[in-house]
């Protein structure tokens, strides 16, 4: 996923270089704001007023573009989002009680981040699998037929390597 | 423009190409309900309600956004147009609060007006509840997001009108509302509190928050905003002889239904307990209230004795900017006939005198030479020695507007920061007072590297032949060392605004209130000649001037140095006509200017004066001078609306009416007049200045031959030029365009002049810093209305000491300690704020701050033309603190 260190401050300087390859194109805003979110893992609020600057726009109106699309967030987002299903197959098949069990597991709500900057929980309508009902996915890796152990293991301290193929 | 022809309810119509089949039906006639659409913003098609029906094709278009093509065959309200919009409307009210009943917004709630229209009382739908989420704490506007139906109307003109961006969606879908940045409440926001917003809001979402009247009122008045030169349109609304509300009049083309925080909440000074509602006498040490005659009588006599005993230049009037143009004819009348002398000025003088100087010497004509709107027009706006936002937000919009919207290019010359500055493609940060030299360094890179416009310059110009010699020495390099702008960046602007076809000037008192104010205006008078810059559309100068009817008071005659209409007092044909028409003979010689008056009469010269709405023992910048002055003299008469304290020195007071409670006209910075209309009855005894000054004559046994107002408008026809047809009927409001006359005129030769100055150099060892006065919003003049207005002190000015961070290092400041500040004249003190933005050993101080007065000595030196008034050399010494 995205390359997030954890940020305390944000690299104004970094963000103001980025910025500057699009300096007065109107049109480049969400190209942008994307690859802002790619160096940084989200788009920290107090450069809504660079890019707003470089761009000849106000700043409400930048906000009102990332507050408009889903896949652009303003709050850091964990090096691993892990996204439980909540469709009707993993439902019936106790999908419920493996997205509690994440939630005891890294003590998160959905939409929370934990604070190593390490995971992201997030609940999906489907993920196209029913088949392997209850599902989940973390990182870019499915996870099937889940279980409460299957969870245990895989937020264990050490397993954390979601980067490689099962 | 292609004609296009469609058949609209049966009737073949037609329109020009690009036309929406909204426009076209409403200048056909034909009502269309709409709740999106606003004339001046871009139409977005959000509500759906003006949706119609095109018969040739079967499809339903929201007519705001469809442009009209051939063959159309619209039906406006076609039972399925009907059946659509009904459910929309209900949709809409479904989600709405039903509390029409106490909503403040009541029959003026278009919402409303159009359910009421089609029908729906009961929406037949199941309630979306919507609680109520009010959040504002600021006293202008309040918002209610469950009224709001996300037109985006606010949000509008919020960015297209007025250029402030402050709102826009935050979200999405059914969570979309309107939002500052950060979603801060206004207050922690950029908004100006304009009132846009307010303005367009069709529903009870955005609202007045303090206001004195809940509800909709019946009548209301459109006359002209009494604050700064811009002179909106704005209209009153009346309920109980009191003002309750100020809306955009939408009269004038230029403000497109914008106002700014002034206009749209300053009002409340009409309806002050502090107004004064008889005439008032001195009883000793005191003041008495007395009866008009009583007043009069004494005020008369007064003045007669003084004419009497020490010859009439012992006597001067000083009128007021804030006057309407009849009241300044009347007082320059007053001054000449009555009087016998040409003392008669108004405080507006001080800044206008280099525009009248400057102006006058090279377009022969002292005054902006074109509309505002076509500002918007230019390719390059040059806006220099101005913080327009603040002076004459008006002007700020459109230079907004046009850079935004249009793609035109603002060269901003300012050492200061200003809300232009963020607007701006070069930014120049000239020393104080080096603006000629930084505009004689512009105009010769244009004439070295052949930029000008050479066909403009041999046909329309006279005495280019004077310019190459006068600016030889201008280099960039050279104006780099007086300035401290890089040569670089002189070259780069000059290039810039020579290569566009279409560039504006626009200059405010940052240049015009200065020592050489003449010659910058001069030097930038040079630099839009030489490029053909003057009267075409888009281009032209833009003279802004500080209070509302500066303009007409001059255009009138109520200065020293002109008849009405600029006619010299030596021009002995003008000369002749006015005395014909007036029956007298008019003094010849030159009279004193506003601050020759009080410099004279503090040395005994002046023995009467007659105060006319001005404040000087506050306004003027040197108030220990002007309390001197009024203290010395045997007789004073004050008009004013408050007791103010000049009036407090005086030896008889008449109350005057404001602007919303006298007929009159108003003439803009553009030259634009503007109809002042009654809209509420003047409160007690208090009449409007002209008819106080009518009586006044008529107790001096010299009446003045005017019936009523209209016999004055037409002696202002007959006499003063390019006020012919400025023309006033009963029950008009609106606006007259009465410089067309002059534009045309300018069309003709214009000159170039040489324009030179250096400051001196003086020893600043001991005042190493520069002082600028920082004007405010919410503080305008002296403060006497403003201060008046309760809603306007919400927005104080931060009343401390701007320093820029090196230079509060240096003399190791901290944020908020307190410094006394001392000038050449006097010494004050202020805590510190420290101002990344400020250039080193720059220092501010606002406009407000009380005490500025004393840091500023107008006792020596010359006139008006080499005067500064805005900023002054100072040090800063600290306290040492009581351990």
């Amino acid at each position: 996923m995205c390359n997030v260190q954890k940020i305390d401050q944000v690299d104004m300087g970094q963000v103001k270089e980025l910025v500057e390859n699009y300096k007065n194109q109107k049109w480049s805003l969400i190209p942008l704001v994307q690859q802002l979110q790619e160096e940084l893992g989200f788009i920290p609020p107090e450069t809504v007023p660079v890019i707003a600057g470089a761009l000849g726009l106000f700043p409400s109106e930048v906000q009102g573009v990332i507050s408009f699309y889903a896949q652009l967030y303003t709050e850091p987002r964990g090096k691993n989002v892990v996204r439980v299903c909540r469709g009707t197959a993993c439902h019936v098949r106790g999908g419920k009680t493996i997205l509690k069990l994440v939630k005891q597991q890294l003590g998160l709500e959905e939409g929370e981040t934990t604070e190593d900057l390490e995971y992201t929980l997030e609940t999906v309508a489907c993920i196209g699998v029913c088949a392997l009902a209850p599902t989940m996915v973390v990182g870019s890796n499915v996870y099937g037929n889940m279980n409460p152990k299957k969870v245990g293991q895989l937020f264990k301290k050490d397993g954390g390597r979601h980067d490689e193929k099962p | 423009m292609q004609q296009v022809a469609i058949t609209l309810n049966k009737r073949l119509v037609s329109g020009h190409e690009g036309m929406t089949v909204l426009e076209l039906a409403r200048e056909t006639g034909i009502e269309i309900p709409t709740l999106c659409h606003e004339p001046y913003l871009k139409p977005i098609g959000a509500c759906r309600l003006c949706l119609v029906e095109n018969e040739a094709s079967g499809a339903l278009l929201a007519s705001c956004v469809t442009p009209i093509t051939p063959g159309m065959n619209i039906n406006t309200a076609s039972p399925r147009v009907i059946e659509h919009r009904k459910t929309i409307v209900r949709l809409m009210l479904a989600s709405h609060p039903d509390s029409c009943i106490v909503c403040d917004k009541g029959n003026r709630c278009q919402l409303r007006q159009i359910a009421a229209g089609l029908g729906i009382g009961d929406t037949g739908l199941e309630k979306i509840p919507q609680p109520a989420v009010v959040t504002e704490i600021n006293p202008y506007i309040i918002r209610d997001l469950s009224k709001c139906i996300l037109c985006a109307r606010c949000i509008r003109a919020c960015q297209e009108l007025v250029v402030e961006g402050v709102i826009d969606y935050c979200k999405r879908g059914f969570k979309a509302y309107p939002a500052t940045f950060g979603d801060f409440p206004l207050e922690k926001s950029e908004c100006t509190f304009c009132g846009a917003c307010v303005a367009v809001c069709p529903t009870g979402a955005l609202m007045e928050k303090e206001k004195p009247y809940q509800g909709t009122t019946r009548t209301s008045v459109t006359t002209t905003c009494p604050f700064c030169g811009c002179g909106c349109s704005v209209r009153l609304e009346i309920k109980d002889n009191r003002v309750v509300r100020a809306v955009p009049g939408r009269d004038m083309l230029s403000d497109r239904g914008a106002l700014c925080v002034r206009g749209s909440y300053g009002y409340d000074f009409i309806h002050s307990a502090d107004r004064l509602t008889t005439p008032l006498v001195r009883d000793g040490e005191s003041l008495r209230a007395a009866s008009w005659e009583e007043a009069l009588h004494k005020a008369a006599e007064g003045l007669q004795r003084a004419r009497e005993n020490y010859g009439p230049d012992s006597l001067a009037v000083l009128g007021s900017a804030k006057c309407t143009n009849e009241e300044n004819y009347l007082l320059q009348l007053f001054a000449r006939k009555i009087l016998g002398t040409n003392n008669i000025d108004n405080s507006a003088s001080m800044y206008q005198e280099a525009t009248r100087s400057g102006l006058g010497a090279s377009l022969g004509f002292p005054g902006t030479t074109n509309h505002l709107g076509a500002l918007e027009q230019s390719e390059v706006i040059m806006a220099i020695g101005t913080d327009t936002a603040v002076s004459a937000p008006q002007v700020a919009y459109a230079i907004k507007r046009a850079v935004k919207f249009k793609k035109a290019k603002l060269i901003v010359i300012d050492p200061r920061q200003t809300k232009l500055t963020a607007f701006a493609q070069i930014w120049l940060r000239p020393r104080v007072g080096t603006d000629v030299a930084l505009l004689n360094a512009l105009t010769k890179v244009i004439i070295d590297e052949e930029l000008m416009d050479i066909e403009y310059v041999s046909r329309k110009t006279e005495d280019f032949n004077v310019l190459p010699l006068s600016l030889e020495k201008y280099s960039p390099e050279f104006a780099e060392t007086i300035t401290g702008v890089p040569a670089d960046d002189i070259r780069q602007a000059a290039r810039l605004y020579a290569a566009a076809a279409k560039s504006s000037i626009v200059y405010g008192s940052g240049i015009a209130g200065r020592e050489g104010g003449a010659e910058s205006i001069k030097a930038l008078v040079n630099l839009a000649e030489l490029t053909g810059n003057i009267w075409c559309r888009g281009c032209g100068i833009y003279a802004l001037q500080r209070e509302n009817n500066a303009q007409g008071a001059a255009d009138i005659g109520a200065v020293p140095e002109y008849l009405p209409g600029y006619k010299r007092l030596d021009d002995t044909q003008a000369r002749r006509k006015f005395e014909k028409r007036w029956q007298v003979n008019l003094p010849l010689k030159r009279g004193l200017s506003y601050l020759q008056v009080f410099r004279q009469a503090a040395e005994g010269k002046i023995r009467a004066l007659f105060v006319v709405g001005e404040n000087p023992a506050v306004s003027l910048a040197d108030t220990e001078l002007a309390r001197e002055a009024l203290s010395s003299l045997d007789f004073l008469v004050v008009q004013d609306l408050f007791l103010t304290e000049t009036a407090k020195m005086a030896d008889v007071v008449f109350p005057a009416a404001s602007f919303a409670e006298k007929e009159g006209t108003f003439t803009n910075f553009e030259g634009m007049v503007g109809h002042v209309r009654k809209a509420v009855e003047p409160p007690g005894e208090s009449l409007p200045d002209w008819t106080i000054l009518l009586r006044l004559a008529e107790a001096m046994e010299k009446p003045l031959p005017f019936a009523n107002l209209k016999h004055v408008m037409e002696e202002i026809e007959e006499l003063v030029p390019h006020y012919e047809g400025y023309h006033y009927e009963e029950g008009r409001s609106g606006w007259e365009q009465r410089r067309d006359s002059c534009w045309e005129s300018l069309n003709g030769f214009v000159r170039f002049t040489k324009a030179d100055f250096l400051s001196e150099k003086r020893d600043t060892a001991e005042v190493p810093l520069t002082l600028i006065v920082k004007p405010s919003l919410t503080h305008f003049g002296s403060g006497e209305r403003t201060s008046r207005s309760p809603r306007l002190r919400f927005m104080p000015p931060g009343n401390f000491l701007s320093v820029n961070a090196a230079d509060a290092a240096e003399l190791s400041l901290c944020s908020r300690e307190r410094v006394k500040i001392v000038s050449a004249a006097g010494e004050a003190e202020a805590a510190v704020e420290i101002d990344m933005q400020l250039p080193p050993r720059i220092v501010s101080l606002p406009v407000s701050f009380p005490g500025i007065d004393r840091l500023f000595s107008l006792r020596e030196k010359g006139d008006h033309s080499s005067l500064t008034l805005n900023t002054c050399n100072v040090r800063i010494e600290r306290i040492a603190k009581n351990v």
